[in-house]
């Protein structure tokens, strides 16, 4: 059996400039994976602990939980950076054990922290580096190179021959995703890429990443210990705990309404009301008519444009002594106003999951309540 | 090798076993221990002076953090120096001072050859100092002679040690060079036996000064070991930190 | 020194013009040959100790051991093996190059970054990719830092060959100590000297020439 065959083939002529990526995304499944390390005690632990979930083509997998939970080790399981003890780790139903390292990798977009683009390579080096390894011919290297700097919003002609050492440290970041994304990879690794930058950079550079896999679509799977992003950027978020344990697996909104423990309940926030308003935009909802509609003079209001989420909302409607605020649309226009008893009825609604589910018919990724004391460890001591 | 190698390689041996064990070789003015004597002397006056001149100019440099261009450059230049030629000038240099041949010329030509060795590492030892820990220091209400003397002095003993450690092998095994300018030492024994085709004497003057250069670096080993408490020679990387020697052989 | 020697006979050094060129030749030739099959040897220890972990203390120890001893004191147990041949003089000086090249070298590769390497292997570089392709470029400062060191020493130890036959520029030394003669202590030690300077720039510039991502720190974007 050709290994390579078995993931989407490049050698066809599907490329950017033609199709909108329907499907482009490799399925991941973990059956009950299980990895070891020794301790200097002489015990042996768990890093991953009796993982099993799904990941559909084309979605978002956000893997997430405190220091020691596993996550970066599930993530380096795809790519067979690490090894199982137990249990399988499949790229759309193929054993990755089963498949030659070096070509699955050229086929996986990694992007890890540091970035770690080669400081002795041009831009436009580092980021041709899988099509180089894939021997694309020059002038197809030269174009997706172009394509990708434009896509990340960089110039290609001021960057392509610069150095990384000459660029900051957002635009690195960003020239690493471009780096992961070059040879149009279906499945995308990602350990916690936009930790090293600064809000305002991270913000952006979230805003960019999910603008990017919706115009390509690959299955991601996204590391983070920080529970914003995971509810910013996930289609399904995985929660881990200290062992290597699964906590918790279902999309965001779910997470915030439905967390499944007490552990999860405290590391998705106290606020957690609060982040379920930020899945929110105020399009979703019905706002009250525009003030002078009906004739009468319009107390002075702050504003809040209409592309906003709720929990944007409610801070401008608190601002004000009316708790109400005005909702303006793109041209500043006022299109209606929103008041405090209209975001409070969202909070009152049943939990609204604004994705479809992942298509599971096992049933178990939806809301997966992860292992307490159960499954018994293939690692010794627990 | 061929027949007529093999020859020399054994006979060479012998000749060395033969010289050792002649007792006339051992005492006297050219006795082994003589020599032995005069070699040590040589090293330890050269390292002295050589610490004496490096040490004071690495620290505070070192602890003002200024001069590391100064000091990069002084390794680079004493580096660049050839020994024989520094011995070459030294020479008339000692004449014109009076101090004639052998002993001065030699330290003259030893000395540089150890300051830059001990200046480096005096100073990457007192820079590389935790800068938290010296901001600590300083915070605390610390003058800078005190910080020195409490924080950055000790915990930059095992760097410091490292110089001294180089230079003083450095030194000794470049010592037996001085035989050229009629200095004592286990040098003569090389120089004596090249002239006068005395192989014997000749590779005994080798193999002394290779074990005494070698009993040199393990001797500062376990002063290492001894004289660092563990807790700092934890903090280092002694091992990255050592500078190679300028040429090592005389 | 003799008195009513000057210091300097211009005439003298005319006059041996040819012969400084000769010496010159010969240092550089010595120089070339031992600091080349020194870095040689050193490049294939180094693959070997990348494969075979378990050399890396012996060789260092072999290495360290050969550097300390004195560069008279080897070459004089060599010349009843080898005589006084140019061989001789570069055993003594291929030996002496060792230590320091094969620790540069292993530095260089070393100093590559973790996340360089993780990633380079992460996106499906093989083993020889990895260090042909990251690890031996970016090894480049380090190795040629090694270089230096290595190079110029050599210039240095190549003096003292004087003694068993060769010499280079250290003929002239030796021949001015012998007989007091000043013009030619100074015309040897000086030579030596410029010409340790020189390899010394050459080297440098031979680094920057090879690092172009070195040239320029970061621009505002």
């Amino acid at each position: 059996m050709n290994p390579s065959s078995s993931l989407p083939s490049l050698s066809s002529d599907v490329s950017l400039e033609s199709s909108p990526p329907q499907g482009r995304g490799a399925a991941v499944e973990f059956r009950h994976v299980t990895v070891c390390y020794g301790s200097d005690r002489g015990g042996v632990t768990a890093a991953v602990n009796d993982l099993s979930l799904r990941v559909s083509p084309g979605e978002i997998c956000v893997l997430v939980g405190p220091s020691g939970c596993g996550k970066t080790s599930t993530l380096r399981l795809v790519n067979r950076l690490l090894t199982p003890a137990s249990g399988q780790v499949l790229i759309d139903n193929q054993d990755v054990a089963s498949l030659d390292p070096v070509p699955l990798r050229r086929r996986i977009g990694y992007v890890i922290q540091q970035i770690g683009l080669f400081p002795h390579q041009t831009i436009a080096e580092n980021v041709g580096t899988v099509p180089r390894l894939l021997k694309w011919p020059a002038d197809r290297i030269r174009r997706r190179v172009d394509e990708l700097l434009a896509l990340i919003g960089l110039d290609p002609a001021r960057v392509r021959d610069r150095y990384p050492a000459q660029l900051s440290g957002g635009e690195r970041q960003r020239v690493g995703v471009a780096r992961a994304l070059a040879a149009e990879p279906p499945l995308l690794l990602m350990d916690e890429p936009f930790a090293a930058v600064d809000p305002i950079v991270r913000e952006r550079l979230q805003d960019e990443f999910l603008r990017l896999q919706r115009a390509l679509g690959p299955t991601v799977l996204f590391v983070t210990h920080d529970v914003d992003e995971a509810i910013k950027l996930a289609t399904h978020v995985a929660v881990m705990r200290q062992g290597g344990r699964l906590a918790q697996y279902s999309p965001p909104a779910e997470l915030l309404a439905s967390p499944a423990d007490e552990y999860v309940a405290r590391f998705v926030g106290a606020d957690r009301t609060l982040k379920r308003l930020t899945l929110i935009t105020l399009g979703d909802l019905a706002w009250g008519p525009a003030p002078g509609d009906d004739g009468t003079q319009a107390a002075p209001m702050p504003a809040v444009s209409s592309a906003a989420n709720a929990r944007d909302a409610l801070a401008a409607v608190l601002a004000s002594p009316t708790r109400e605020a005005m909702v303006v649309d793109g041209r500043g226009r006022c299109v209606g106003v929103v008041t405090l008893n209209m975001i409070a009825a969202l909070l009152a609604a049943p939990a609204e999951a604004p994705q479809p589910p992942s298509g599971d018919p096992d049933g178990r990724g939806r809301l997966v309540r992860g292992g307490g004391a159960g499954a018994e460890g293939i690692c010794d001591s627990e | 090798m061929d027949v007529g190698e093999t020859e020399t390689g054994v006979s060479t041996v012998l000749a060395t076993l033969a010289w050792l064990a002649d007792p006339i070789h051992w005492h006297g003015t050219d006795g082994i221990v003589t020599r032995l004597v005069e070699h040590l002397a040589l090293s330890g006056t050269s390292l002295l002076i050589a610490g004496l001149l490096a040490l004071p100019a690495g620290m505070y440099l070192g602890h003002t953090g200024h001069g590391a261009q100064l000091v990069i450059n002084v390794l680079n230049v004493g580096r660049a120096l050839p020994s024989l030629a520094i011995l070459g000038f030294a020479l008339p240099f000692s004449f014109w001072l009076g101090l004639g041949l052998g002993f001065w010329p030699t330290v003259m030509m030893l000395v540089p050859l150890g300051v830059p060795l001990i200046l480096i590492n005096s100073y990457v030892a007192i820079r590389s100092v935790d800068r938290e820990v010296l901001d600590v220091a300083w915070g605390t209400g610390m003058r800078g002679w005190e910080v020195f003397r409490e924080v950055e002095l000790p915990l930059a003993v095992p760097i410091i040690l490292g110089g001294v450690r180089n230079a003083a092998v450095t030194i000794v095994a470049t010592a037996t060079m001085g035989a050229l300018v009629a200095s004592g030492g286990l040098g003569r024994y090389i120089v004596d036996g090249l002239a006068r085709q005395e192989t014997g004497r000749l590779v005994t003057g080798a193999l002394l000064v290779a074990l005494l250069s070698i009993a040199t670096e393990a001797a500062f080993d376990v002063l290492e070991r001894v004289g660092v408490p563990p807790a700092v020679r934890a903090a280092h990387h002694l091992d990255t930190l050592r500078v190679p020697g300028v040429g090592a052989g005389g | 020194m003799t008195p009513n020697e000057p210091l300097l006979r211009w005439e003298w050094i005319l006059d041996h013009a040819d012969e400084i060129w000769q010496r010159l030749l010969e240092h550089v030739t010595l120089t070339v040959l031992a600091v080349g099959i020194g870095f040689a040897l050193s490049f294939v220890a180094v693959v070997l100790i990348r494969r075979y972990h378990y050399l890396r203390e012996p060789l260092t120890w072999l290495t360290g051991v050969l550097y300390t001893i004195p560069s008279l004191a080897l070459f004089a147990v060599l010349v009843p093996v080898t005589g006084l041949t140019r061989v001789t003089a570069e055993i003594g000086l291929v030996s002496y190059t060792l230590l320091i090249l094969i620790r540069s070298i292993l530095d260089g590769l070393l100093s590559v970054p973790a996340e360089v390497r993780e990633t380079a292997i992460g996106m499906g570089c093989t083993s020889g990719q990895l260090l042909w392709r990251v690890e031996i470029p970016l090894a480049v400062p380090v190795v040629i830092g090694g270089l230096r060191v290595a190079t110029v020493t050599t210039i240095g130890l190549v003096t003292v060959t004087a003694l068993i036959g060769q010499g280079g520029f250290g003929y002239f030394i030796l021949l001015g100590m012998q007989r007091f003669f000043s013009t030619a202590l100074i015309v040897g030690a000086t030579l030596s000297i410029l010409l340790a300077i020189l390899a010394d720039g050459l080297l440098v510039l031979a680094q920057h020439w090879t690092t172009p991502w070195t040239w320029e720190r970061r621009r505002q974007a």
